[in-house]
């Protein structure tokens, strides 16, 4: 499923995930949840050949043609795995793939262990669900669905803007009825 | 556009070794120059034998210095006229016309490493950095590829205890670059400043290493590719004709008509000098236009590129 197209041109285009000859070791990171079947037959064909420096890191279990596929249980354990498999090198890549939070969440832990940009290879697979950061209390909002939403943070109700951050893997929320106190849209799932 | 100038006083000339000068430049009149930091190189304006050469050089001294400028300069035999105007007719005292140095060889402040790889003279951007604080507590590592004998003349740009490895052309002693940029730590950037065929095997071997190339740095030598085949160039606007001989650019070639041209780096690097070409088929030798635009051959950087075609018009 492809993300609908935008005006606003911050936000991040998704490639297929497909493997960087030039590159020497390989990490491909899955969010479980977020992968169909004919996904996984793609990626494990695309990955196959790369099987002797490549190692498959899911959350959540995953078959991945005959691929090991080591399971991790969350994103902290994703964390640990990256802090243990460093220090990575300048020929390393990591790919990913998942829903927009998923993945940037793991953009933002590969690029604290030094990874540059041109390093992570982010596709998207599954819902379009949305994380949102909150513009008057900073807080984020996770899982979001729908056009408008509560602000887990302050209870404001915010509407979500396409305006995207890759460092808070987030889209921006503005509280949509601060003209008009309680004059908002109706609730509609925009990001199912 | 940076078109503001400077007039410049030679307050040193010192040579460091047989073909190698060092010049100390200071402001006429005694002013404090514009600070620059590290990778920043001058463009001077040096009195040739039958014209003047307009030649960029790195700057030595430390970031930050204002009380003078040091370049170092090498001889070279098939000079254009720079380095023999250098090494044979400047003196102590001369007063030399410059443009407010530029940079275009900065070290990336986000890096974790900084790798340097140097060829002879391409040393010189190298010394800035290895002065400046930044990039030494980053951590900055040196390999020079030059003359077994020219090991120590730069020893007086030197931090005590820069991270410096010397190659040369000798068994044993050889830069082996494939195994220098294998296995570099994540968020290494490497900077390369050398000849062009240096430039181009460690360009070479970093992609097949898988280097990020937002992580790979060069400059080249602006001198080495100027000349050539000697053509005519009509300048459109200016209703000028002039013939560009084997030995000067294009760049160089307007300029003696006294059309002022836009440029700074006049390596083909920086694209100030971008110029329209309405006939003709031009020869590129910048490191600027892309391959489509190389291509397509209606754009030309006149400080590096040539004519393939007899004749070239310009929208100048």
């Amino acid at each position: 499923m492809t993300i609908a197209a935008s005006d606003i041109k911050s936000r991040p285009v998704y490639q297929p995930l497909r493997p960087d000859a030039m590159a020497s070791r390989h990490w491909l990171v899955l969010e479980a949840a977020a992968q169909g079947p004919d996904g996984c037959q793609a990626l494990a064909q695309a990955f196959a050949p790369l099987a002797p420096a490549l190692r498959v890191w899911s959350i959540g279990p995953l078959t991945l043609g005959s691929l090991p596929v080591t399971v991790l249980a969350d994103t902290a354990a994703l964390a640990a795995a990256l802090a243990q498999a460093g220090p990575f090198r300048v020929s390393d890549r990591l790919y990913v793939q998942g829903t927009e939070p998923f993945i940037w969440s793991v953009a933002s832990l590969a690029a604290a262990s030094g990874l540059a940009p041109e390093q992570l290879l982010l596709s998207h697979a599954g819902s379009l669900r949305r994380r949102v950061w909150c513009t008057h209390c900073h807080g984020l909002t996770e899982g979001v669905t729908t056009g408008t939403v509560p602000c887990t943070g302050c209870g404001r109700q915010l509407l979500v803007r396409d305006h995207f951050s890759r460092r808070h893997g987030a889209f921006m929320g503005v509280m949509v009825d601060a003209e008009v106190p309680g004059q908002r849209p109706a609730v509609q799932e925009l990001f199912p | 556009m940076i078109v503001s100038s400077l007039k410049l006083r030679v307050a040193t000339v010192d040579d460091i070794a047989p073909t190698l000068r060092h010049l100390r430049l200071e402001a006429a009149d005694g002013s404090a120059l514009p600070p620059t930091g590290a990778g920043a190189h001058v463009l001077l304006n040096l009195p040739g034998a039958s014209r003047v050469h307009r030649n960029a050089y790195s700057l030595t001294n430390p970031p930050g210095t204002r009380s003078g400028y040091d370049i170092i300069v090498r001889r070279v035999p098939a000079s254009r006229g720079g380095s023999a105007a250098v090494h044979e007719r400047i003196k102590v005292g001369d007063l030399l016309d410059a443009q407010t140095p530029g940079n275009l060889f900065a070290p990336v402040r986000g890096a974790r490493h900084h790798l340097m790889i140097a060829g002879g003279i391409g040393i010189t951007p190298f010394l800035s950095y290895l002065q400046d604080a930044d990039v030494r507590q980053t951590g900055a590592t040196l390999n020079l590829c030059c003359r077994e004998s020219e090991q120590d003349v730069f020893r007086p740009w030197l931090p005590a205890g820069a991270d410096m490895h010397f190659h040369w052309d000798a068994d044993g002693h050889r830069l082996d670059i494939a195994a220098l940029l294998a296995g570099q730590p994540a968020g290494t950037h490497l900077y390369v400043c050398g000849p062009g065929e240096l430039n181009e095997a460690v360009l070479r071997a970093a992609e097949a290493a898988g280097w990020p190339a937002s992580q790979v740095h060069t400059e080249h030598f602006g001198a080495a590719s100027t000349g050539g085949k000697a053509f005519e160039a009509v300048l459109r606007k200016s209703g000028l004709r002039l013939q560009v001989a084997e030995d000067e650019s294009l760049l160089e070639a307007i300029e003696r008509a006294g059309v002022a041209a836009p440029c700074l780096c006049r390596g083909g690097a920086c694209g100030v000098c971008v110029t329209a070409v309405l006939e003709g088929e031009p020869e590129h030798h910048d490191h600027y236009l892309g391959a489509d635009d190389k291509s397509a051959g209606r754009l030309i950087m006149p400080c590096v590129s040539r004519a393939r075609s007899p004749q070239l018009v310009l929208d100048l």
